[in-house]
């Protein structure tokens, strides 16, 4: 099969914008034990930005991979410029100008950037690769887009933004029909963003479509012509931009009032039990930061992917390597941070990634909730196991946490995300814990899940305890927290409380402007 | 899942009767018993680390350095005059003191650089057989004192059960305490499903992990002690292939590669398993260069139906 | 912001290039350069003609062997099966030219160009097996080859018992096996024609590439619509057909079929690999630094020989070798990661 280039793909359709470019129909796709979709429709008008909006589970990503031709559709018809597509591959897709940027990047970190958007489609003359056509059309290719790369470095010595434009790169290889972005500005700049907006609108002015996922607010308001809210698998409804107000549409996707999903939480913040002075890590990612948390409060930390947010965090619990700064405990400053010293001093870290670091899959809750602890009485005496009172106390926390069902010995793997937060969070209850570090809770946790999280959070803190929230979920960080710190590339940049936490304010600092002024709009 | 196994045990078992009847009488049975507890001991030190996502090759090469120096030891000793228990300590000392050695060295390098047990097993394999074949010059040392060997084969504990089987069901029975009964256990199970959680969680990791590679390397010592005792000579061929067969019967029994699945009970069911299938071929005089044929096939079969586990689950 | 990186370009470049020649080549090259300097003033003999082609002899049967499991080694797994493959390999030709030489005495020829397609076909077969397995069954590559090496080494031992098989056709002998051009043995040439042919492939067609990338990220290989499959067999296929070359030319030079020679071989090849950069998590790998680690690991016997030192105690320095190489691989990378 000849490989897709500009020069022998398909001439495009033309076609007036308004018309239809993409239209799925009743599409369905499970996975084992998940159903992902569930009877989802979606259109796509030529020239227009029609953007995703959904939770993280909602079922976007499954959504975009099926048009990008990932993996097929259990059931539900699609069509692409009016005709039946029946088995896509991800070859035939970009072949059809259908370009996905995944959030997860398709990057091999060991090949250059040439030679990564190259993958796949690579340009032969005579059997073997044509090193000097690959060569000029990547130069022109990153010179039209505008960004600053170096065709001949490995991408695993790029920073994430850097990597971030080589995927988007990759998609502008092949004539862009269907241009598909999820998350493309989560590590960009302001200015890259603004690059990155200003080809969206070349693109739509050149009849093609964009579907484009996000939940950030601003960037909806910007560009979208249409948005779709998909929650849990299906679609809720799809509205014109502008037609709906944020509030609204943040109701639409958690399918709850605000006020509800939020509780109410009385603050009374006591002595401050974790301080970090001066911290900078070996990596770069967290610079000169300083912060503290008191008994009693939620502190949170705000600012965009990539900011070193959840860095400051697994530094202090002993996961990052520290090159300069302090770290008090309760008062006591801790030399060589190591989990099971903070866990001793009362201090517990749960991580954003529950599987790859905080479960182990194939054993049972009781095992999962009890491993920070098996140091505890409770749980041994000489090393030797004590199983009844491990039992005893394990079930006790599962039926407080609401686990349901409340079976102890069933393996972690076949619970819900929902259910594995809860045995995460098992573990802070069975030590004595004063401290409790969130990253990012309530990724991939359904929203009655969350409002329990948040009931437990709310209950923490009224009896003493201190909590650090970081996430990227705007209106989680901004409702739940007592103080807000906003962070912007490895650096701290601002502290809000009471009335100063809003949505223009913090955003304006996340881009790393001063001046709220300059926020508005 | 978990009756596959021993009804594959008895399937076979009966479709060699059909074709040598001798495989099913009380002798061979029995014979087949002693015989399993052997690749038992070395099936459930595979199993150590095996449960912790690693492997060790080192155990064979391990096995016929142990065996060489604790029956050059046992040797000069008795050649002077030393009185039996000094023998018998020292046999037993240089065994497990070398054992703890390689566990150490596989251990530490394993968990302390974070290089692939895979490597590090393949050095020490190297090193031992190295070790081995220096030390004895390429030739047994016959002789080994009688006392020693009585303690560990000849002589019975339990009147009319051979002690190498003692001592395999002593070594299932303390190791089902630790893995179900110790935080050492617990500790191995979880290393092996997620490092990295346990490694959150505040478990010492690197400890256990190294502890996983020594104890591995002590249960090997002893057996390899066992069956010098047995050969009544230190050869530096005695591992042979009790590489391939430890792992083989370790993960036929259920023991995951991946980590964090199985225990004793699977190890003891590999082990008698993988030792009936030699005996069914002894006695259809199948020849030892084809039994090496079928061992490979069995371990490609075993890692298969691994892998199917896993997936299903 | 074009200008700006292009204006630090400049500035970096300098430092980036030295830092990118020393990424590209690793310190083999230079360690090799010295050992060489220093082996040739302390080594009695070292420098002497034969002593080179000595060396030059022997490291080309490990450099084919060894670029083969760099493939394996580069798409993310291990062939442990290299060194039964080049054992049967030896049985099977020597086997079927023997035999063949009396049927079809007077066609040398024949019996030879047969004799090597039954050696190729023998590593085409375990090669096949290792990668369907790998690719469709998904099972641990080290685990399957293990498998293999037992039933490949079990096959060899079968058909010869042990005992050696002689007949192969005097010009294969002496004109291959061991015979000169330009002074320098056949087998160099073979060798040589292996690491081109390979360096071809890597950097310069299709298949090479999409062996990179399905060892350095596979998901991004599937989603970018490499086949995967299709690459991970052909890998594990052409290592065992390169450890069966190697093992043809090995043979040839011995003048008999051999069930076992030398044991060593597996560790050698992954040794020479892994001193020469090859990371065992797959993705990394040049094919003429590997064939540098194996005429290093050579030289380094060479000199052992040449000093008298047991080759007892050389099995235990050739494990000593591959643990710290990898160690120092291993600790190398923790120092870059925090720069």
């Amino acid at each position: 099969m000849v490989p897709a280039s500009v020069e022998n793909a398909p001439p495009a359709v033309p076609a007036a914008c308004g018309e239809l470019l993409l239209k799925l129909a009743g599409i369905s796709k499970s996975f084992p034990g998940v159903v992902a979709l569930d009877g989802v429709d979606f259109d796509l008008r030529h020239g227009e930005v029609h953007v995703l909006f959904g939770e993280n589970g909602a079922g976007k990503s499954t959504l975009i991979n099926i048009i990008a031709g990932t993996y097929p559709a259990d059931a539900g018809s699609f069509q692409y410029q009016g005709q039946d597509i029946a088995r896509l591959t991800p070859h035939e897709a970009r072949v059809i100008g259908i370009s996905p940027v995944f959030q997860e990047f398709s990057l091999v970190p060991d090949l250059t950037v040439e030679q990564n958007l190259f993958l796949g489609r690579e340009l032969t003359a005579g059997g073997l690769l044509n090193r000097a056509a690959m060569r000029a059309r990547a130069r022109s290719i990153i010179r039209d887009l505008g960004f600053a790369l170096d065709p001949d470095r490995k991408v695993r010595d790029l920073s994430r933004a850097h990597q971030q434009m080589v995927e988007i790169a990759k998609a502008f290889l092949t004539e862009v029909r269907l241009l598909i972005l999820d998350e493309p500005t989560a590590s960009l700049t302001e200015a890259e963003a603004a690059k990155l907006f200003s080809l969206i609108a070349k693109l739509k002015a050149a009849g093609a479509g964009i579907i484009y996922v996000s939940h950030r607010m601003r960037e909806i308001t910007a560009i979208a012509d249409r948005i779709t809210v998909l929650r849990d698998g299906r679609k809720i409804r799809t509205v014109a931009a502008g037609e709906v107000s944020e509030t609204e549409l943040v109701e639409l996707m958690t399918g709850r009032k605000i006020e509800v999903l939020f509780p109410q939480i009385e603050f009374r913040p006591r002595e401050t039990l974790l301080e970090v002075e001066h911290l900078t890590l070996a990596n770069r990612s967290v610079n000169d930061v300083s912060l503290h948390a008191r008994a009693g409060e939620i502190t949170g930390i705000a600012g965009l992917v990539g900011c070193g947010k959840s860095e400051i965090i697994r530094a202090v619990f002993g996961l990052e390597t520290i090159t300069a700064g302090t770290i008090r405990v309760g008062g006591e400053a801790v030399a060589h941070p190591t989990p099971a010293g903070l866990l001793r001093r009362g201090l517990c870290y749960f991580p954003s990634d529950r599987v790859a670091e905080g479960l182990a899959l194939a054993r049972p809750v009781r095992e999962n909730a009890s491993m920070a602890a098996l140091d505890l009485p409770a749980f041994s005496r000489a090393k030797v196991l004590q199983r009844r009172s491990e039992r005893r106390v394990v079930q006790s926390i599962v039926e407080r946490l609401r686990l349901h069902p409340p079976q102890i010995e069933r393996p972690v793997a076949n619970l819900s995300g929902g259910n594995r937060q809860k045995v995460l969070l098992a573990r802070g209850l069975t030590r004595d814990i004063k401290v409790f570090l969130f990253d990012e809770p309530t990724v991939g946790v359904d929203v009655g899940a969350k409002a329990e999280v948040y009931e437990l959070m709310k209950t923490l803190v009224a009896s003493g305890v201190a909590i650090v929230l970081v996430s990227s979920e705007l209106p989680e960080v901004m409702h739940l927290s007592r103080r807000l710190y906003v962070m912007h590339r490895s650096r701290i940049v601002a502290e809000l409380t009471g009335k100063d936490i809003n949505e223009p304010k913090v955003l304006s600092y996340f881009f790393g402007e001063r001046s709220p002024e300059a926020a508005t709009g | 899942m978990t009756f596959v196994l021993p009804l594959l045990m008895v399937a076979m078992e009966l479709a060699v009767f059909s074709v040598q009847p001798r495989v099913l009488s009380e002798r061979n049975l029995v014979n087949i018993l002693n015989q399993s507890s052997y690749l038992l001991i070395f099936a459930a030190a595979q199993m150590m680390v095996i449960l912790t996502r690693g492997f060790d090759l080192s155990l064979g090469a391990s096995v016929s350095a142990i065996s060489v120096a604790s029956a050059m030891a046992m040797t000069a000793l008795a050649a002077a005059n030393a009185p039996d228990w000094l023998i018998i300590v020292v046999g037993l000392g240089v065994g497990l003191g070398f054992g703890l050695l390689v566990g150490l060295f596989n251990g530490l390098l394993v968990s302390g650089l974070g290089i692939n047990p895979f490597v590090v097993t393949l050095g020490s394999l190297n090193i031992c057989l190295g070790i081995a074949t220096t030390i004895s010059g390429g030739r047994p040392i016959f002789n080994v004192p009688d006392p020693f060997c009585h303690l560990l084969y000849d002589g019975r504990f339990i009147p009319g059960i051979p002690v190498p089987l003692t001592l395999a069901v002593l070594v299932s029975l303390l190791l089902y305490l630790v893995l179900n009964h110790t935080v050492f256990g617990r500790s191995l199970y979880l290393i092996g499903d997620n490092p990295r959680a346990a490694q959150l969680a505040g478990l010492p990791s690197r400890r256990y992990l190294t502890l996983a590679y020594v104890s591995c390397a002590l249960l090997a010592a002893f057996g390899g002690l066992v069956l010098t005792a047995r050969t009544g000579s230190g050869e530096p061929n005695l591992g042979g292939s009790l590489m391939l067969e430890s792992i083989a019967a370790a993960v036929i029994g259920g023991i995951s590669l991946m980590g964090g699945v199985g225990g004793i009970v699977q190890a003891v069911l590999g082990a008698v398993f993988v030792t009936m299938l030699s005996n069914a071929m002894d006695l259809l005089e199948v020849g030892g260069y084809v039994q090496q044929i079928l061992l490979g096939c069995v371990i490609i079969l075993a890692i298969f139906l691994d892998r199917l586990r896993v997936t299903r689950s | 912001m074009a200008r700006d990186a292009a204006g630090s370009e400049a500035q970096a470049s300098a430092f980036d290039r030295g830092y990118r020649f020393y990424e590209a080549v690793g310190f083999l090259p230079i360690m090799l350069a010295a050992f060489l300097v220093l082996l040739a003033l302390f080594v009695p003999h070292f420098l002497a003609l034969e002593n080179i082609f000595n060396v030059l002899r022997s490291s080309s049967y490990l450099v084919i062997l060894a670029i083969g499991q760099m493939l394996v080694m580069i798409v993310g797994g291990f062939d442990l099966s290299v060194g039964s493959v080049v054992a049967l390999t030896s049985v099977v030709s020597a086997t079927v030219m023997a035999e063949l030489g009396h049927s079809l005495a007077g066609h040398p020829g024949l019996v030879i160009a047969i004799g090597v397609a039954a050696g190729i076909g023998c590593g085409l077969a375990v090669g096949l097996v290792n990668g369907l397995c790998v690719a469709f069954l998904k099972v641990s590559p080290f685990m399957v080859t293990l498998g293999t090496a037992s039933i490949a080494t079990g096959f060899a031992l079968l058909l010869t018992n042990g005992i050696p098989v002689y007949g192969m056709p005097k010009s294969y002998v002496d004109g291959f096996g061991r015979g000169l051009w330009l002074q320098l043995p056949t087998a160099v040439y073979l060798a040589v024609a292996a690491v081109a042919l390979l360096w071809v492939m890597q950097n310069f067609t299709r298949m090479g590439r999409y062996i990179y990338a399905i060892g350095g990220n596979l998901q991004a290989a599937i989603v970018s619509g490499v086949r995967a499959k299709t690459h991970l067999i052909f890998a594990y296929a052409l290592c065992a057909m390169l450890a069966s070359l190697s093992g043809l030319a090995l043979t040839a030079e011995i003048g008999s079929g051999q069930a076992v020679l030398n044991p060593q071989l597996t560790l050698e090849s992954i040794a020479a690999a892994v001193i020469a950069g090859v990371s065992l998590k797959g993705g990394v790998g040049k094919v003429e630094l590997v064939a540098l680690g194996a005429v290093f690991l050579l030289t380094l016997t060479n000199a052992m020989d040449l000093l008298r030192i047991d080759p007892r105690i050389q099995s235990i320095f050739l494990g000593v070798i591959v643990v710290l190489a990898v160690a120092l691989d291993e600790l190398a990378k923790r120092r870059a990661a925090v720069v």
